[in-house]
């Protein structure tokens, strides 16, 4: 009976496990720290994991098509400097800057499944490529220096509030949501999923499987783009530097959400879960003043025990 | 003229030629199984059949429309579906993803899926074709050898296609299993279609079909009914 439930409802359980992993992380750092659960602290928690959300989200897609996305961080880098440098620099519009950054974020994963598809070179190989371009390109347009002071209207957008929530939460609120239609709702969410579970039948049943691996990778760069964005508004900059290694919190997050590794199951609500399990094991770790190298070292092993339960679940 | 006509098709690989060149045709309402060695040329005849391969030279007709050079894709908007050996199912989708693959039904132009038709039709035609598998949202890979080839089998059925190739359908099957998916054969056979075996295991070959080929090295080595000849002259033809 267990067996059969066991198997029927392979993510449920995987959700399932992520859930307690959080709740058991909550319950300890809610007794190790008094500020914890505070309101104040739950919104530090969501508003910090609203980068690392998005890029986890997309790179959820490329994972699911059985591919790996190496150049989230340097395209978050990347898209959050070149609308730094067209608000400050440029005098653009944030109308215009902003899908214009974003676009551009969309363009870089673009050619990366382009040439994964062209090259049917391993997707980490190119994605690699992709990750020094996009970093590169960031210090180029920046000279290698932090670009600051962006107009104070996109401050007070990017830092203020709407319905009750900080706009980066929103943000990574709308795009949960979209991730979701996107992967469980449309006829490219199952494609994506086939794609990676049995690249072969989904050639063969007529699957288009560069157009689905294009689109993955090109949704990977938008979201990457929008975490850029945000990375920006919070930090009131556009720096080139941003977010190095978050390539591998975002992918952790996502294989922590039960998502194998090598393609063919993964779910929205589960990497969600994951970045959140991620979230607070640092913030915890920040209340209670451990040390950064400490908090590098319990990422490290989180990462590793993700990969292990990874290929226990993909051998069942 | 009607059926499946292959006209002097000929395949190499690099310098290798799997396939001399053959002419075969192929009615409905016939089961033909091919057979011969390992390296005979079956499987790549069957591929070439299905648009998986490209012939090098030659002609493929069904029903007098050319399908030469048309892409899988095309093959099975045709009509001609094929029963891979390693069965090409997503083990981690369900019975209803699998039975879909690459034609799900949609709502609308921005392709949101149509479950509940799906599922329906799904449930209907795994009814008509006698297959019992309790629950259609288990994911293929947790169902038995004999339940996931049932659902290969379903899969190639449903779109009500003419041709059906079966590429060592029961292979890697139990002796009851075995029984069930001859049955399903005979059952496409019945309704229609033409069918087209490959298979090693000449008592499942004698058990179904109505003509036997013999391939050797890439040749057609003989094609005769099955009531016309014997286990013995089939297994001579073979090694001979």
């Amino acid at each position: 009976m267990f067996a059969r439930l066991f198997t029927q409802n392979q993510n449920r359980l995987y959700i399932a496990q992520c859930l307690l992993f959080l709740a058991a992380l909550g319950a300890f750092f809610s007794l190790a720290s008094p500020y914890f659960l505070s309101l104040g602290n739950v919104n530090n928690v969501l508003t910090a994991g609203a980068v690392i959300g998005l890029m986890a989200i997309g790179a959820t897609f490329v994972i699911a098509s059985g591919g790996i996305d190496l150049s989230s961080a340097g395209v978050m880098a990347f898209c959050g400097t070149l609308c730094a440098f067209c608000l400050q620099k440029g005098g653009w519009s944030p109308w215009l800057a902003l899908p214009f950054s974003i676009g551009l974020g969309g363009l870089c994963g673009f050619l990366t499944g382009f040439l994964v598809n062209i090259t049917e070179a391993p997707s980490f190989i190119v994605s690699l490529g992709m990750m020094s371009v996009a970093r590169a390109a960031a210090y180029i347009v920046s000279k290698g220096m932090p670009i600051y002071g962006l107009p104070d209207n996109v401050i007070s957008a990017g830092q203020g509030q709407m319905l009750g929530l900080q706009v980066p939460v929103l943000l990574l609120i709308v795009g949960i949501v979209l991730a979701w239609i996107l992967l469980t709702q449309t006829q490219f969410g199952l494609h994506t999923l086939i794609l990676g579970d049995n690249a072969f039948a989904a050639q063969a049943m007529g699957v288009p499987a560069g157009r689905v691996r294009l689109k993955t990778f090109t949704l990977a760069g938008i979201y990457s783009g929008v975490a850029g964005i945000i990375f920006m508004l919070r930090t009131n900059s556009g720096d080139p530097t941003a977010g190095q290694g978050y390539e591998l919190i975002a992918i952790t997050a996502v294989i922590l959400g039960g998502a194998n590794l090598f393609g063919g199951r993964a779910t929205i609500i589960g990497t969600v879960l994951g970045v959140l399990c991620l979230g607070v094991l640092q913030n915890g770790l920040n209340l209670l003043a451990v040390s950064t190298y400490y908090q590098t070292l319990f990422v490290g092993l989180v990462l590793i025990a993700a990969a292990f339960l990874s290929r226990v679940r993909s051998q069942r | 003229m009607s059926g499946l006509r292959l006209e002097n098709i000929t395949k190499s690989f690099g310098a290798i030629q799997v396939l001399q060149p053959m002419t075969l045709a192929f009615k409905a309402g016939q089961v033909t199984a091919i057979v011969g060695d390992n390296g005979a040329g079956k499987s790549t005849l069957l591929k070439v059949m299905a648009g998986i391969h490209k012939p090098n030279a030659g002609a493929i007709y069904l029903d007098d429309k050319l399908l030469t050079n048309l892409s899988a894709a095309d093959h099975r908007a045709c009509g001609v579906e094929m029963v891979y050996q390693d069965l090409a199912l997503a083990k981690q989708q369900n019975v209803v993803a699998n039975l879909f693959l690459g034609r799900e039904q949609t709502r609308t132009c921005f392709g949101f899926l149509n479950r509940t038709a799906m599922a329906e039709r799904a449930k209907n035609e795994l009814n008509r074709l006698g297959i019992s598998i309790a629950d259609l949202n288990t994911p293929v890979g947790m169902l038995s050898g004999g339940q996931q080839q049932a659902v290969a089998i379903a899969r190639a059925a449903l779109f009500e296609p003419k041709v059906l190739l079966f590429d060592e359908p029961t292979a890697a099957l139990a002796a009851r299993e075995v029984g069930q998916v001859l049955d399903l054969i005979r059952q496409q056979k019945e309704q229609g279609r033409i069918v087209i075996l490959v298979s090693h295991r000449l008592n499942d070959v004698f058990a179904v079909a109505d003509r036997i080929v013999v391939m050797k090295q890439g040749r057609l080595i003989s094609d005769t009914p099955t009531a016309a000849t014997s286990m013995s002259k089939v297994v001579e033809n073979i090694v001979g």
